[in-house]
C-alpha cells in the first residue's frame, strides 16, 4: 500500500451516520457550556446552602451537621445586629446605586454623545482599567488614600480644608466611598451601551420638534436608556448587596454590611448552618428590595405614559378612530 | 390625503407666515473636504423646492445646515426675513422629515405626532384635535394607538409627515423621504404630497437624487454637484435648457456628441454634419464642442430623413413600458439612445440600417471640458 492510496484518517469519523447523530445532538452538545455552569456552579451551591441552613452546629469541630432538621437557625440569624445590619447594608446599597446612576448618565451620555468617536475606545479602556487589578488590592489603595496618615490627609491639612487628621477610614461614609468606586464601571457600560445604541437620529428628530436638551433627555435619551439604566442598577445593586471585601477593608470594626456578618459565620465561627441561614435570608432580603424597587419602577413609568399619552376620542366631532 | 377638509385649514395657519428661505454663501468643510461650497439660494414662501444631484453631493448636509443640526462654516441663513443660523434646532421654524423617518419606538403613533405640540406646551384638548387632524391628512387616524415598530415603511412615512406636519412649519424640510418606499408607493405618495403641499402653502425643500421625483413634483429645481450648484430652475428649465454638460447628463436619457463648430449654424461630428440653433457664447470657427440631444427627441427611421442625419446600425430595441428604446451605433462606434412612443415607434429590426435626426432646436451644444 502507497502512502498516496491512504485513506484519510479522519474518514470514520464523517460516516453519514455519525453525521446524522451528531446533527441531532449539534445544538445540545453546544448547550452543554451553559447548563453545566448553571448546575455546577448555582443550583447545586445554592441547593447546599439551603439544605445547610436547616441544620445546626453540632460541636466545636464540625461546621454543619443535618441529621436533625430545622427552622431554628433562622430564628438564631433574625436577631437585632443581623437586622440593623442590614438595614445598613441596604442604605450603602441604595445609597451606592443612586450614586452610581448619578455618576454615570451624565458620564456614559457624555461618552456616547459628546467624546470625538476617536477617542471612545481610550476613554472605554480608561473606566475599565481599574478591572485589571484585583477587587481588593483595589479596595486596600483606598484605605492609603483616606489613612488619617495619608498623602491625601496632609494635602487637605495642608490647603487647610480641613483642621486636624482626615477621619474618614473605618467609617460607613468610607465603604459608601469604596463601593460606588468598585462598582461605577458595571453602571457606566451597560448605560454607555444603551445610550450609544439610540443614536443621534432620535435625539435629532426630538431637537426638530422643539424640544431643548434637558426635554430631550428626559423624553427620548433616558426611556430608551431604561433597559440598560435597570441592567446597571441591577449588576451594582446586587453584588454591593453581598460585598463584603470593601467593608471589611474599609468599614473596619464597625462591620457595616451583611455580607461581613455571612462571611464571618463560615470562616470564623465556623458555623456553617447559621452562616447559610443568613446567606439565604440575605437573597430573600435583595431578591425582594430589588422587587420592590422594580415595582416602584413599573408606577413611575406607569405614570409617565400617562403622562404622554393622546387620547384622541375625546370630544372629538366625529372622531374616525 | 388630498381631499380638502377643515383639518387643513387649520394647519394651513403657516400659510398666513412667511415661510422664504434665504441661503447666502452657505460653506460647510467636514476635515480637508468640502461638502456645500458657498451656496445661494431664494426659496420663495410656498414653493415646492427640489435638490438634485447625485449620492454625496452635500443634499443632506445642506438641509441639516437649515434645520440647525450643522453649523455652517460660512455664510447666512434667513427664514422668513429672519436669521437663524445661530439659532439651535428647536428654535428654528422648520420641521423635518428624516430619511430614516426617526419615529421615537417607545412612543405610539400620536404620541409621536403630539411630540412637538407637547414642547409648545400647548393646552391637551388642543393637542388631540391637531393630532387627529393631522393623522387624518395623513390618513393615519385608525393608527393612532400603535407603536411605529408595527407599521410598514409608507405607513412610517406618513406618520413622520403628520409629526412634522401638526406644527404647522413655516418650511418642511424632506431629506429622501421616499427612498425606502417601493416603486408604486412612492408614486403616489409623490401625488398626495405634492397636492397636500399646494394644499397647506407650505414651503417644501425636497432632497432626493431621483429625477424624475424631482421633476414631477417641484416647482423649481436645484442641480447640485460636489458642493456647488449646478442650475436653479423650473422643472421645463433644467429638462429642456440644462445649464451645462452636467445637468443635462443627470436629468433625462442624454446622448453626447464630440464635435467642432462649424460656421454659425453647424456643427462637424465623425459621424457626419448637423445643423444647430444656437451656439455657446464662446464657441468659433474649429472649436471644440459637445453636443447633448435628449434620447426621446432623436427619430429612428430606416429612410434617410429630408433633413440628413447620422447613419448607423441599431445593435438593439427593448420595449420600456411607455416608450421603445432603440440604440444605434455609427460607424464611428458611436452610440445612441433613442426612445419613441410605441404608437409611433417604425417597424424596425436589430441590424438593420437606420438614420438618426432631431430637431435644431433640440440640440444643446457645451463648450467640451
Ligand atoms: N459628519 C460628516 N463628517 C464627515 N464628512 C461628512 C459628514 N457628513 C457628510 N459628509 C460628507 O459630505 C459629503 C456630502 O454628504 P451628504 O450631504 O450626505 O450628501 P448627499 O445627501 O447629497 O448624498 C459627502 O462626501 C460625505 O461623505
Ligand atoms: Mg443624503
Amino acid at each position: 500500500m502507497t502512502t498516496d492510496a491512504a485513506p484519510p484518517t479522519t474518514a470514520p469519523r464523517s460516516t453519514p451516520r455519525a453525521r446524522r447523530r451528531r446533527g441531532i445532538t449539534g445544538y445540545e452538545a453546544l448547550g452543554f457550556p451553559t447548563w453545566a455552569y448553571v448546575v455546577f456552579f448555582f443550583v447545586v451551591p445554592l441547593g447546599l446552602v439551603l439544605w445547610y441552613s436547616f441544620g445546626y452546629k453540632p460541636d466545636l469541630f464540625n461546621a454543619h451537621a443535618n441529621d436533625v432538621l430545622s427552622l431554628d437557625r433562622y430564628v438564631e440569624a433574625l436577631d437585632a445586629t443581623f437586622i440593623g445590619t442590614f438595614w445598613n447594608t441596604l442604605r450603602i446599597g441604595v445609597v451606592g446605586t443612586l450614586i452610581c446612576l448619578a455618576i454615570s448618565v451624565p458620564f456614559a451620555y457624555w461618552l456616547a454623545v459628546k467624546l470625538n468617536p476617536k477617542w471612545r475606545p481610550l476613554a472605554l479602556a480608561l473606566v475599565l482599567v481599574p478591572f485589571w487589578t484585583n477587587f481588593l488590592v483595589r479596595t486596600l489603595g483606598w484605605q492609603i488614600i483616606l489613612s488619617p496618615r495619608g498623602f491625601v490627609s496632609d494635602a487637605l491639612q495642608n490647603l487647610g480644608i480641613i483642621d486636624g487628621r482626615l477621619d474618614v477610614l473605618y467609617t460607613a461614609g468610607a465603604v459608601q466611598l469604596g463601593v460606588v468606586y468598585n462598582y461605577l464601571p458595571l453602571m457606566i457600560l451597560p448605560l454607555y451601551v444603551a445610550i450609544d445604541r439610540a443614536g443621534p437620529a432620535l435625539r435629532e428628530a426630538s431637537a426638530d420638534l422643539g424640544a431643548n436638551r434637558w426635554r430631550t433627555l428626559w423624553n427620548v435619551t433616558l426611556p430608551l436608556a431604561a433597559p440598560g439604566i435597570a441592567s446597571g442598577c441591577l449588576l451594582v445593586f446586587i453584588p454591593l448587596m453581598g460585598d463584603y471585601i470593601t467593608a471589611s477593608v474599609l468599614g473596619g470594626a464597625q462591620g457595616n454590611m451583611i455580607g461581613q456578618l455571612v462571611a464571618s459565620q463560615f470562616n470564623t465561627a465556623q458555623n456553617w448552618a447559621l452562616g447559610s441561614a443568613m446567606a439565604v435570608l440575605l437573597m430573600l432580603f435583595i431578591a425582594g428590595a430589588v422587587a420592590i424597587f422594580g415595582g416602584i419602577a413599573l408606577i413611575v413609568r406607569a405614570f409617565v405614559r400617562r403622562a404622554r399619552r393622546v387620547d384622541l376620542d375625546v370630544e372629538l366631532p366625529g372622531g374616525a378612530s | 390625503m388630498s381631499s380638502p377638509s377643515p383639518a387643513t385649514a387649520v394647519i394651513a395657519d403657516a400659510a398666513d407666515a412667511t415661510g422664504s428661505v434665504s441661503l447666502r454663501g452657505i460653506t460647510k468643510i467636514f476635515g480637508s473636504a468640502t461638502a456645500v461650497d458657498s451656496i445661494d439660494l431664494e426659496v420663495r414662501s410656498g414653493e415646492f423646492i427640489s435638490l438634485l444631484g447625485p449620492s454625496g453631493c452635500g443634499k443632506t448636509t445642506l438641509l441639516r445646515m437649515i434645520a440647525g443640526f450643522e453649523h455652517p462654516d460660512a455664510g447666512d441663513i434667513v427664514v422668513g426675513g429672519q436669521s437663524v443660523v445661530d439659532l439651535p434646532p428647536h428654535k428654528r421654524p422648520v420641521n423635518t422629515v428624516f430619511q430614516s423617518y426617526a419615529l421615537f419606538p417607545h412612543m405610539t403613533v400620536a404620541e409621536n405626532v403630539a411630540y412637538g405640540l407637547r414642547q409648545k406646551r400647548v393646552p391637551k384638548s388642543e393637542i388631540a384635535q391637531r393630532v387627529h387632524d393631522s393623522l387624518g391628512l395623513a390618513q393615519m387616524v385608525s393608527f393612532a394607538d400603535r407603536k411605529p415598530s408595527t407599521l410598514s415603511g409608507g405607513q412610517q412615512q406618513r406618520v413622520a409627515l403628520a409629526r412634522a406636519l401638526v406644527n404647522r412649519p413655516k418650511v418642511l424640510l424632506l431629506d429622501e423621504p421616499m427612498s425606502a418606499l417601493d416603486r408604486k408607493l412612492r408614486e403616489e405618495m409623490q401625488i398626495e404630497l405634492k397636492l397636500l403641499q399646494k394644499e397647506l402653502g407650505i414651503t417644501f425643500i425636497f432632497v432626493t437624487h431621483d429625477q424624475q421625483e424631482a421633476l414631477s413634483m417641484s416647482d423649481r429645481v436645484v442641480v447640485m454637484q460636489s458642493g456647488s450648484v449646478q442650475q436653479i430652475g423650473s422643472t421645463e428649465d433644467v429638462y429642456l435648457k440644462p445649464a451645462n454638460e452636467f445637468v443635462a447628463g443627470f436629468i433625462g436619457k442624454q446622448n453626447f456628441i464630440d464635435a467642432s463648430v462649424s460656421g454659425t449654424d453647424a456643427l462637424v461630428a465623425a459621424d457626419g454634419t448637423f445643423a444647430v440653433s444656437s451656439l455657446p457664447s464662446g464657441a468659433r470657427e474649429g472649436s471644440e464642442v459637445r453636443a447633448a440631444i435628449r434620447a426621446e427627441a432623436v427619430h429612428v427611421s430606416a429612410q434617410r430623413p429630408a433633413g440628413g442625419g447620422l447613419e448607423g446600425t441599431l445593435a438593439g430595441i427593448s420595449f420600456l413600458g411607455d416608450a421603445i428604446q432603440y440604440v444605434v451605433v455609427t460607424s464611428s462606434g458611436l452610440e445612441l439612445i433613442a426612445r419613441a412612443t410605441p404608437d409611433r415607434a417604425e417597424p424596425l429590426g436589430t441590424g438593420d440600417t437606420v438614420w438618426c435626426s432631431w430637431d435644431a432646436s433640440e440640440l444643446r451644444v457645451f463648450e467640451a471640458a
